[in-house]
Parts: C-alpha cells; sequence; structure tokens
C-alpha cells in the first residue's frame, strides 16, 4: 500500500484528503504543521507527500527545501497544496521543487488525478 | 555750450551730478545732489567728495579714485555692490552711480551720476520678500504631494496584501465546504436518499457560486487597481478555442447544444493567452446558459485590421436594446429575459469587457430579445507599442 504525508494546520483540511485518499486505496499519514512534516516525512519515508503552502511557523516552502536537501527525498513526488490564487504561485512552487500543485477548494477527481499521476 | 544752457541741462537731470577733480574735491554739483544728501551747494563745495561716503569705506575710496585715474572710462561704480550714500543727518540710503572722465584745462575730473535707489530697492525687496515666499509654499505643496503619493502608494499596496489574504482565508473554509459536499455526494461513505442528495447539491452548487463570486471580485479588484499584468506570450488561436469550448461541452451536451466553429486566424497572436481564454469561457458560458435546450452556439475568428476578431453568438434569449450598455456594468444581471437563469456573479461580463480593453480591444453585443445574442470583442494581433517587424 502506498503512503501518503498530509501536512495541513487545519484538521477538516487534512481529514478531506484522508477521506478521498484512502477511499482511493492509500495508507494516509498527517502532520499539522511544517515542523512535524518534516519529522514524520523522515520516519514513515512515504511514497508522496502533499505539503499546504500556508501554514504558521514552517510554511511548505520551508518544508520542501528541508526535504529536498536529504538524500532519501531527492525524488519524492511532493505536491503543493494552496489556497492563494495569485498568479505566478505555481511558477515559485514549482521553482521551489515541488512536482505537482493543486488550488483549494480542490476538486476530488483532480487530487486524484494528480496523485495517482505521481505515483503511477 | 554756454553756461545757461549747461545749468539748465545739470538742473533738468532726474539724477544728482557731481564732478570731482584731481584730488578728489567736489567742485560741482546740482540742486538734486542738496536734496539727495541734504547739505547746501555751499557746504559741499571744495569738500572731499567722501563725505558723501560710508565712514568705513572712505579709506579705500581715494585708492579707487587714483584707479580710476589711471584707467578713465564712463562705467558703472562698483558693479555688483550695494553701494550707500551718506546724508548729512548720518543716515544712509542705497545708490547706482556711473562714472565719466572729464578733461578741461582745469585738469582731470571725474563726473558722478548718483540715482537713488531706495524706491526701486524696496520693489526689489518686495519682489525676492514675495518669490521666497512662493518658493517656500511650492517646497512645502510638493513636499505634501510626496508625503501624500508614498500614503498612496501605501494603501494600494495594503489594499493587494488585504485582497490577496481575505481571498486566502475564504477560499480555506470554502475547499471543505465543497470537498465534502462532493464527498457526501459521492455516496462513498454511504447511501443518501434523493432529498439529502438534492441538499447536498444545493450545498455544492452554492458554495461553488461563492468560490466564483470571491474569484471574480478577486479578479475586478486587480483590474480596478491597475494591477492586473497581463502575460503576453505568441499563441494559437485554434487551440485557445478548443480548449474553451472543452471547458463548456458537458454543460452544452446536457442542453444538447450543437457548437460549431468557423476560424480563419492563419497568424498566431500575441497576449494573455489564459486572460483570452477567461473572455472566450466567459462568453461561451454565457451563451450555454442562456440557450434553450437543441439551440445553438457558434464562435468564430478572424483577422481584421491587424485585430482579431472573435464573435460568439447563440440562438438564446437575446438581450432587450436598452441593457446592451449595462449589461457590462458590476453586479448587472440580465432582467426580464432570464427567467430561470440565476447563477451568474453579475462580474462575469464586466471582467469581460476590461480584460479586452487591457489587451486594447473592444467588446460590443447584437442582440434582440428571443434572437439570440451575438458578442464581438477584439484584441491587437500584436502587443501595442510593438512593430509587426520588430
Amino acid at each position: 500500500m502506498k503512503r501518503v504525508l498530509v501536512a495541513d494546520d487545519k484538521p477538516t483540511g487534512r481529514e478531506l484528503v484522508r477521506t478521498v485518499l484512502e477511499n482511493s486505496g492509500y495508507e494516509v499519514f498527517e502532520a499539522s504543521d511544517g515542523s512535524e512534516a518534516v519529522n514524520q516525512a523522515q520516519q514513515l519515508q512515504p511514497d508522496l507527500i502533499i505539503l499546504d503552502i500556508h501554514m504558521p511557523g514552517l510554511d511548505g516552502f520551508g518544508v520542501i527545501e528541508k526535504l529536498r536537501r536529504l538524500e532519501q527525498f531527492a525524488a519524492t513526488p511532493i505536491i503543493a497544496l494552496t489556497a492563494s490564487a495569485m498568479m505566478g504561485d505555481r511558477e515559485r512552487a514549482m521553482a521551489a521543487g515541488f512536482t505537482g500543485y493543486i488550488t483549494k477548494p480542490i476538486g476530488l477527481s483532480a487530487l486524484r488525478a494528480e496523485v495517482a499521476r505521481l505515483l503511477r | 555750450m554756454p553756461d545757461q544752457r549747461f545749468r539748465q541741462l545739470l538742473e533738468a537731470a532726474p539724477d544728482a551730478i557731481l564732478q570731482v577733480d584731481e584730488e578728489g574735491r567736489i567742485v560741482l554739483l546740482n540742486r538734486v545732489t542738496e536734496e539727495m544728501f541734504g547739505y547746501p551747494r555751499e557746504e559741499l563745495l571744495g569738500q572731499p567728495v567722501e563725505v558723501l561716503i560710508p565712514e568705513e569705506l572712505r579709506n579705500a575710496h581715494g585708492g579707487h579714485r587714483a584707479r580710476y585715474r589711471t584707467q578713465p572710462a564712463t562705467r558703472a561704480m562698483g558693479t555688483g555692490l550695494a553701494l550707500e550714500g551718506l546724508r548729512k543727518d548720518g543716515s544712509r540710503f542705497p545708490v547706482e552711480i556711473s562714472l565719466s572722465p572729464a578733461s578741461s584745462e582745469e585738469g582731470f575730473h571725474v563726473t558722478a551720476i548718483v540715482r537713488d535707489t531706495t524706491e526701486r530697492k524696496l520693489a526689489e525687496d518686495r519682489f525676492r520678500a514675495a518669490q521666497e515666499q512662493y518658493t517656500k509654499k511650492l517646497a512645502e505643496t510638493n513636499r505634501e504631494l510626496e508625503l501624500r503619493s508614498r500614503e498612496i502608494e501605501r494603501a494600494d499596496r495594503l489594499k493587494s496584501e488585504f485582497l490577496a489574504s481575505m481571498s486566502h482565508e475564504l477560499r480555506t473554509p470554502l475547499h471543505t465546504i465543497i470537498g465534502f459536499s462532493e464527498l457526501l455526494g459521492e455516496e462513498l461513505e454511504g447511501p443518501l436518499n434523493e432529498k439529502q442528495k438534492r441538499f447536498i447539491q444545493h450545498i455544492h452548487n452554492d458554495s461553488m457560486h461563492l468560490l466564483q463570486l470571491i474569484n471574480d471580485i478577486l479578479d475586478l479588484s486587480k483590474i480596478e487597481a491597475g494591477r492586473l499584468e497581463l502575460r503576453p506570450e505568441p499563441f494559437d488561436v485554434a487551440t485557445v478555442v478548443t480548449e474553451s469550448l472543452a471547458s463548456i461541452r458537458t454543460l452544452a451536451d446536457a442542453k444538447m447544444l450543437s457548437l460549431e466553429t468557423v476560424l480563419d486566424v492563419p497568424a498566431a497572436l500575441e497576449a494573455d493567452r489564459l486572460r483570452v481564454k477567461q473572455v472566450l469561457v466567459n462568453l461561451l458560458s454565457n451563451a450555454v446558459k442562456f440557450t434553450p435546450d437543441g439551440g445553438q452556439v457558434r464562435v468564430e475568428a478572424y483577422i481584421r485590421n491587424g485585430l482579431v476578431a472573435f464573435t460568439v453568438s447563440d440562438t438564446g434569449v437575446g438581450i432587450a436594446s436598452e441593457e446592451h450598455q449595462s449589461i457590462f456594468d458590476k453586479f448587472h444581471q440580465v432582467g426580464a429575459t432570464a427567467k430561470g437563469v440565476r447563477e451568474g456573479t453579475g462580474l462575469g461580463l464586466a471582467i469581460t469587457k476590461r480584460l479586452v480593453e487591457e489587451h486594447g480591444g473592444t467588446i460590443q453585443v447584437e442582440s434582440e430579445p428571443n434572437r439570440g445574442s451575438r458578442f464581438t470583442f477584439t484584441i491587437p494581433l500584436q502587443r501595442p507599442g510593438r512593430k509587426a517587424n520588430a
């Protein structure tokens, strides 16, 4: 079973993604902030990570910067999840090393498709 | 010159005229000299001219006189200096003096013409004061303007930051509302009865509507604040039309509408691809929304006079002529003709018009109630300010 780590400071946001992905047959783990995401990632070595960009403390950009420096996460697919709708955000995320980009509110099929694409 | 006529000439002058001999003694003076300096003639005659000069300058004056003797010429005295005369009563007044050499059988003389410039100096001082005050005021106004413009810049920045964070804060709860309602509607967590399904659909639809409103308001605010940044790139019109049609095809199919395209744009269009697509999708969604089942929606694009003209026409309910202008206003919803259609934000056409205009194009509508609508917008082939062969 493929493992997915979801980091989002909002519990409802985590539950939504968890439910959708569990329905699709993934094993889902949660982190409620950036530092926890970094720790969890190192312990669990997930197949895919979904990071909310906007988290207090270490934000999504901070997390990916730490993870991408580690050998073990050099090739892990990491999806940015953001409620920001500003032009140029996607480019910034891609430049920071994200492999996928999904805006909130998510369409469930878009989320499923993006995860499936990156885990194929 | 006869002495009488010489005297008359001397006395007719408005300035003080006096003559001094080689030793600097006053040998000739007119009445104006007496009045100006406050001495009777006989008191001055034979006196060193220095009595008419402020004390602190008297010593130097002998030297000046000696130098003038070596280079005699008609000229102004002390050019650029603020010269002063000394009256008998000790008071001083500003003067202008011009000197001329006058040789006669009695030896080398110098004629001095002295003008009291008190009045002129007063006027000049007043003028200078007024000028200084004006300059000061101007500087103050400039400073104020600069402050004001800095304030406006700051307010503008705060406004966009506010918009960005407001959009973010509104979208975050919408994310879970939309997500969970969609999730429930999928019935993966258990079957719903018809009523529950309908209710969930209502929640989902209206939260999507709210999302559209948030997006539209953000768009419009950016446009109105002049913060919309167009990202022009050359692209193929046919591809964008195909993509736009794809995004409304499901809705069109549900209403059994036929979609037609007539494209004749051989050149690439240089414009903001996403924004042009947004305009097309907007017009196409309206066409689909306002066209009854089984109708027709048609997209055309062709080049005319350096512009690409796009038309989106439908066989829908149409728009009364009195609304042809106001449909492009914010929050205007088409009135009588739109019975039963209610899910727009009232911002779509306002945004559409501004997006077209930001590109340097225009948009207009031809329509009659129950005869369909035809929207035409133009986008310059090249970005404004760039030549075709550049």
